[in-house]
């Protein structure tokens, strides 16, 4: 019998397997050989971490902690030693599967979806790279092994989004991605630096153990300025989170996910929407004991993930690029999870139904959203575009497709009995609970927006007439490889919220908790029925707009005729603009000039003055070895005079 | 008799008698016989194996009729010289068969190996010896047949006429030690190490100080010292190429354990007082031996700068305490003695068709691939760049002169390795980057010259990639 240890290794081990072999031998030179080793490891691990889960959720032992297996990475002092290791816990082996099963269904997509492109063999090395780094993020046991793996990650989104380097887009793109979360990571850097300095200790458990209270006496001397222990504790936790404010691309650091999708589509459906993207919301959720207890962190959290919902929302309602709007969705979806993590305070004491609810929707929104990306590409490899001008009518054509749409589309707008209502009801009924009733209208309002957007997509690209030549022409079909896994990844869009709330509402609590909990929880019965009221109507205006037989298709997709708030929603708020004028203007202008300069003329004027003075010196000692005899003697005795004088000995 | 001779003594006594078979042979047997050349390497590779059977013995060592003593540095020290007594033995024997580098065939390879014998019993006298006289006598026995050495290609000009300027230098030189040594009896009133001690122990006066800086200023011709390094460049480039090697590495490796076994015994009270002299000539040395070697052609000429280098950076390892200094210095010696006869090997390959310059490495990548990977592992080695053994060596004699405190001098040291880089790689730049030239005569390895250069080349990585060895040698002296 495999052991739950073994099956651990497994799941690491199989995908970092499968990217050296794909990557140093198969290659490109047999790709089809490297995307069945890549589909049957992946698969394995998936099956792997779906028998892990089993065993865990069976067992008595099922809420608590276990460590499979650890290393000791680098003993820096003390008590302070990187680990490398593998926690176990409900969230862990919730990820878990997510990771592998979403990985599994993309590269079983990846066959159809790579088919004809020559570096299909680097792809499926990449994406196993990206699984396996995803993996060890969330089975970290400490901060340092997950800021490893947090790193890897991004790496390998880096190469993945410039994945086709031949397109100058895909390039900056996956440059604009890696700068940005490394900017945020810099901060994430700083904020484990200081609270390991703090706390003497990178693992989670001793982190999330500490109550404030117990620095407040003693200070810390930051170099630039000393502050008390405390302080600097939640000073580190907003560090902290700061980094995964740029990796799930809250606002204002949001940008590089939009852009992202000049990557390959499955590497968008699995990175850019189903996992990576949720390691921010992940990292918060790890924390979540050690973020209630340093003051005012989970607030700001909220707030931050609260307005990204909502912006990124408006900003989907409008856009034509299909992948873009999913991009937006996805920002949205990533402001409710954190929103919804940040919502359980008030005040002093803390509500834990928005840490499960978030991380309930993490776990639903991994798999439509993933879904609908990969629909999307679908849709993308008939078409060959990604405006929904040139879509259109393909209903009839990808029945399949359509349907699986119909169910992610039903559950993302929280339509009961498909996943996304059970998971999106719980957020709102968090925000509630913790009386932000601000943020619990921004979230009903988002919930409509959701649905409109996601119903505009639906309508436009499925149904009314075709737009498209090719389409028009009956040269569209659906592919076997690419259809599998959106059929597949259906049932879960269906079920995952009917039959995952059971075990969520007994599973899942952050642990133990140094801050009062708020006992006495307002219950709601009439928010589902508003929830769901809101997003009916929002679809019935979707459809009056776009799909009733009286709407007017291509009045709706001209944009000549718009409104000047219109535009700048289109636009997305001219941020990509502001982006390029700070970047060009300030850094590229002002900053680099400045150290252009002093490289060139001062460092350079140094490095050069040097290195001719020491040729000069150079020259002198090979001048002084003529070979002259006499000279020669004589600095013998010049030489006992040198060290008679300069030696410095008592003399 | 085994009871009467301690065993210790055999490789030291086997040693001596050696030069006297070897060049009494001769008497028995032709001009072009081969068994002279037989009983040399014979002879050689023996006592080496015997002086790795004596165990190293801790504390003050073992005595010999009172006043030859065998300590565990002095066994070492042995094992380096024999080590360079061999490799210069096998590097020689190309130039007996047919000339190199513009110069004649050499001659009479039998008293040639004697001679090299006689140098390293000198340098073995230096390490076992307990008394100024016998200490001077070392190193008299270990230079006099360098000056014959030198000379040893008689039709050769410009070797007679560097062993002419080494010869008379090296009076001069002598000189200095004499006066040193006289002034020390004269402080001490004994020529015993443990009394001269004693004496220093309880005070000092000028008469003393004045005897260290004429024993350093003598000695510092013979480590190549600045201002008393003049002589090397010349001396280094007249000579024949085995020579050049056999001084570069027996030569030094006395005159540093002559230094070791003053600093460490009789002069070991005033340690202290005497560190500021060690450093400036340490960082001087090493500054300038860096600077000449940066414009330099012709590749012994090169080396002579390096070395001049080299002894400034084992200076350094002076500084520290005692044990840790002596395994520095001792571990750093095997390092260079490999490092140092690898790269003359490559040279002396390249002497036997081509000219000693840059200029003829040029392409070398391209014609010989294996001779141009084990150049740049030798100057990747000398130049300290980890894994090699260099970089472990360097690292050692830095931590020494650290852990008494000389920051400044070890961060100069660091910073000069940088310009030592600069060179080192000018020769790999040569043999890898630079096109071939055409009218290179192309290079033939014999038998003997792939053999050698194949297990210097293994030794300097495999000792790179097993530090402990080097911590080993630690072990010895920490017993």
């Amino acid at each position: 019998m495999i052991n739950d240890v073994t099956l651990g290794y497994l799941i690491l081990l199989l995908p970092l397997f499968t990217f050296v072999v794909n990557g140093l031998f198969l290659g490109n030179k047999c790709a089809k050989a490297a995307a069945a080793l890549a589909v049957v490891c992946n698969g394995l691990a998936a099956a792997s971490a779906i028998l892990l889960a089993t065993d865990y959720f069976c067992s008595d032992y099922a809420p608590q902690k276990a460590i499979l297996f650890e290393y000791v990475f680098i003993p820096f002092a003390g008590e302070l030693i990187a680990k490398i290791g593998m926690l176990i816990d409900p969230l862990s082996t919730m990820m878990l599967v997510v990771v592998t099963f979403i990985s599994f269904m993309v590269n079983i997509y990846s066959i159809g979806y790579m088919r004809e492109d020559r570096a299909a063999g680097r792809f499926f090395s990449l994406l196993s790279l990206f699984s396996f780094s995803m993996l060890g993020l969330v089975v970290a046991t400490n901060l340092f092994q997950m800021f490893i793996f947090w790193e890897l990650v991004g790496v390998s989104s880096y190469l993945l989004i410039g994945f086709w380097y031949h397109k100058p887009s895909a390039v900056s793109a996956s440059k604009q991605a890696f700068i940005l979360t490394r900017f945020a990571d810099s901060f994430f850097l700083l904020g484990i630096v200081l609270v390991s300095y703090v706390v003497g200790s990178f693992d989670f458990s001793t982190i999330n153990d500490l109550s404030l209270s117990a620095f407040k006496a003693t200070s810390v001397n930051l170099g630039i300025c000393s502050m008390s222990a405390a302080d600097a504790l939640i000073l580190g936790s907003v560090l902290i989170f700061t980094g995964g404010w740029g990796k799930s691309a809250m606002f204002p650091m949001h940008i590089w996910l939009p852009n992202a999708m000049e990557g390959p589509t499955p590497v968008s459906s699995i990175i850019h929407s189903a996992t990576m993207v949720v390691a921010g919301v992940y990292l918060v959720a790890r924390l979540f004991p050690f973020m209630a207890a340093c003051g005012n962190t989970l607030t700001l959290i909220m707030w931050v993930g609260a307005f990204t919902m909502v912006f990124a929302a408006v900003i989907a309602c409008t856009q034509k690029d299909i992948k873009r709007i999913l991009a937006y969705s996805t920002l949205s979806q990533l402001g409710y999870m954190m929103f919804a993590l940040g919502a359980c305070k008030m005040g002093q004491v803390v509500a834990v139904t928005g840490w499960t609810a978030s991380t309930f929707h993490i776990f639903t929104h991994a798999f439509f959203k993933c879904s609908l990306f990969l629909i999307a590409g679908s849709l993308i490899h008939q078409v060959h575009t990604n405006d929904l001008d040139a879509m259109g009518g393909l209903r009839k054509k990808m029945p399949l497709t359509y349907i699986c749409t119909l169910i992610s589309i039903l559950a993302i707008s929280g339509i009961p009995p498909f996943s996304g209502f059970f998971s999106k009801d719980e957020i709102i009924l968090a925000a509630f609970q913790g009386h932000h009733y601000a943020v619990f209208g921004l979230a009903l309002l988002t919930s409509g927006l959701t649905t409109f957007y996601m119903f505009r997509l639906f309508f436009l690209a499925f149904h009314g007439e075709p737009r498209h030549e090719g389409v028009r022409a009956g040269h569209v079909h659906e592919d076997f490889a690419m259809t599998l896994p959106i059929v597949i990844l259906a049932v879960p869009a269906l079920l995952s919220g009917l039959l995952g709330k059971g075990i969520f509402e007994k599973f899942f609590t952050p642990g133990k908790l140094h801050v009062p909990q708020l006992l006495k929880l307002a219950h709601a019965e009439w928010i589902p029925y508003t929830a769901v009221g809101v997003a009916i109507l929002a679809l019935l205006i979707a459809w009056f707009l776009y799909a009733s037989p009286k709407a007017k298709i291509a009045r709706a997709l001209d944009e000549t005729n718009r409104s000047g708030l219109y535009k700048v929603i289109y636009h997305k708020f001219y941020f990509d603009e502001m982006y390029y004028t700070v970047v060009r203007q300030f850094i590229f202008g002002g900053v680099a000039r400045v150290s252009r300069f002093i490289q060139d003329y001062i460092v350079e004027g140094i490095l050069a003055f040097v290195i001719w003075f020491v040729h000069k010196l150079g020259d002198l000692v090979r001048t002084a070895q003529a070979g002259y005899l006499p000279f020669y003697l004589g600095t013998l005795i010049v030489g006992v005079l040198i060290w008679r004088f300069f030696g410095q000995l008592p003399l | 008799m085994s009871q009467y001779i301690p065993n210790f003594i055999i490789p030291d006594a086997l040693l001596l008698l050696f030069p006297f078979i070897v060049i009494g042979s001769r008497l028995f047997c032709d001009y072009k016989s081969k068994i002279p050349w037989r009983i040399a390497n014979f002879g050689f590779i023996a006592i080496f194996i015997l002086l790795n059977l004596i165990p190293l013995a801790s504390g003050e060592g073992r005595f010999f009729i009172s006043n030859w003593r065998v300590d565990d540095f002095g066994v070492l020290m042995r094992e380096v010289l024999m080590v360079s007594a061999i490799l210069g033995m096998w590097l020689s024997k190309d130039y007996f068969e047919h000339g190199a580098d513009g110069k004649p065939q050499m001659h009479q390879i039998a008293e040639f190996i004697g001679a090299i014998a006689f140098a390293t019993f000198g340098g073995f006298t230096v390490v076992s010896a307990c008394d100024l006289l016998t200490f001077f006598l070392g190193l008299e026995i270990a230079t006099i047949p360098m000056y014959a050495l030198t000379a040893w290609n008689k039709q050769d000009q410009m070797g007679s006429e560097a062993a002419t300027k080494y010869i008379l230098m090296g009076s001069v030189a002598t000189a200095f030690e004499l006066f040193g040594f006289s002034y020390l009896y004269g402080f001490a009133g004994s020529l015993h190490f443990n009394e001269i001690q004693h004496a220093i122990t309880n005070g000092t006066s000028p008469l003393l100080w004045l005897s260290v800086l004429f024993l350093f200023c003598g000695i510092g011709f013979k480590l190549t010292l600045f201002p008393f390094y003049t002589w090397a460049p010349d001396v280094y480039e007249g000579a024949p190429t085995p020579v050049t090697a056999v001084l570069s590495v027996t030569s030094k490796a006395t005159a540093i354990a002559f230094l070791v076994v003053l600093v460490y015994g009789p002069l070991a009270p005033i340690q202290q007082q005497i560190a500021p002299l060690i450093a400036l000539l340490a960082g001087v040395t090493l500054f300038v031996g860096n600077l000449g070697a940066l414009k330099q052609s012709r590749l012994r000429r090169f080396m002579a700068y390096s070395s001049i280098a080299q002894a400034g950076y084992i200076m350094v390892a002076l500084l520290g305490p005692a044990t840790m200094g002596k395994t520095a210095i001792v571990y750093y010696l095997f390092v260079y003695a490999v490092s140092n006869y690898l790269a003359f090997f490559i040279f002396g390959i390249i002497g036997h068709h081509r000219e000693e310059t840059f200029a003829s490495l040029r392409g070398l990548s391209k014609q010989n691939p294996s001779l141009a990977i084990a150049l740049a592992i030798s100057m990747f080695s000398l130049a300290g760049i980890p894994p090699l053994a260099g970089f472990f060596g360097k690292f050692h004699l830095f931590f020494s002169g650290a852990s008494t405190g000389h920051y400044v001098l070890v961060a100069f040291a660091v910073l000069n390795n940088v310009l030592a880089l600069f060179y080192y790689l000018q020769l790999i730049k040569s043999a890898w980057v630079d096109e071939p030239d055409g009218h290179l005569t192309p290079l033939r390895l014999t038998k003997r010259q792939r053999g050698v250069v194949i297990l210097l080349s293994i030794a300097v990585v495999v000792i790179g990639f097993m530090p402990f060895l080097s911590d080993n040698i630690f072990a010895g002296f920490n017993l």
